[in-house]
């Protein structure tokens, strides 16, 4: 009994410890736990970059002015730069990391995704270059009917 | 999950769209619905990692995510793994076209 106890323990250690590995190589939700539960852009950021300077205007944010569906508003981020880690974050929801996106190597910096925002509010995007420094751009976003929870 | 991997020039786009209520606490318990969001997603083309997300309950339900990589040709398989808060996980695949 206590044998079969102990393999069975054994089987459960090694699948948990194989799991993550196989399927990622940064997970930003185990990593940074404090990252994903700060209210707001500024503490989420910290968190996850820390506050050093960063560079404006070489991000560009693609954004509908005005959201009429708070549940799916489109986000586009676009940059000339090679970028190898890209965060998105926004000040609507009662925390701020929405994704952190990472491109290893041959990542082109052209993506889209849709979040939820539950009322208007800033969007902000820091992203990690290969040369190291850190970029940001950040846009207003107007939402008419909010999304989070509704 | 639903995969479309298209090669333009040198770069493959991709659009991914997958499948989940991506509820968070506080939709949890307005909705009285249990708390259950993708929490990691990977792509890999030829066993090598070419974008990943790391992902909160803010996307949208069934999220959606177009990405662009280069280094890949017509006919090379593109392979997406997710996993969600209570550690489920999904594979799919798709040939870029």
């Amino acid at each position: 009994m206590k044998r079969r106890k102990f393999l069975s323990l054994g089987a459960v250690a090694a699948a948990a410890s194989v799991l993550p590995a196989s399927l990622s190589a940064t997970d930003y939700v185990a990593t940074a736990p404090k990252a994903w539960e700060a209210p707001t852009s500024k503490e989420a950021i910290e968190a996850l970059f820390g506050s050093a300077a960063m560079i404006d205007g070489q991000i560009e944010i693609k954004a509908p002015k005005l959201a009429e569906n708070g549940g799916a508003v489109p986000i586009g981020i676009k940059s000339k730069l090679e970028l190898t880690t890209i965060a998105l974050f926004q000040d609507a929801n009662p925390r701020s990391a929405v994704v952190v996106f990472e491109m290893p190597e041959n990542g082109i910096a052209d993506l889209q995704t849709k979040i939820k925002m539950r009322k208007t509010a800033n969007v902000t995007v820091v992203a990690k270059g290969k040369d190291g420094k850190l970029y940001s751009a950040v846009q207003k976003v107007e939402v008419s009917i909010g999304g989070c929870g509704g | 999950m639903k995969i479309k991997a298209k090669l333009q020039k040198d770069a493959t786009e991709v659009k991914l769209l997958l499948t989940s209520p991506m509820v968070g606490k506080e939709e949890s318990a307005l909705k009285k619905v249990e708390i259950e969001y993708i929490t990691h997603v990977t792509a890999k083309v030829n066993g090598k990692v070419v974008w990943e997300a790391s992902t909160g309950p803010f996307l949208s339900k069934d999220p959606y995510f177009m990405f662009n990589f280069k280094g890949a040709k017509a006919g090379d398989e593109i392979v997406i793994d997710t996993i969600d808060n209570k550690g489920k996980t999904e594979t799919d695949k798709a040939v870029i076209k």
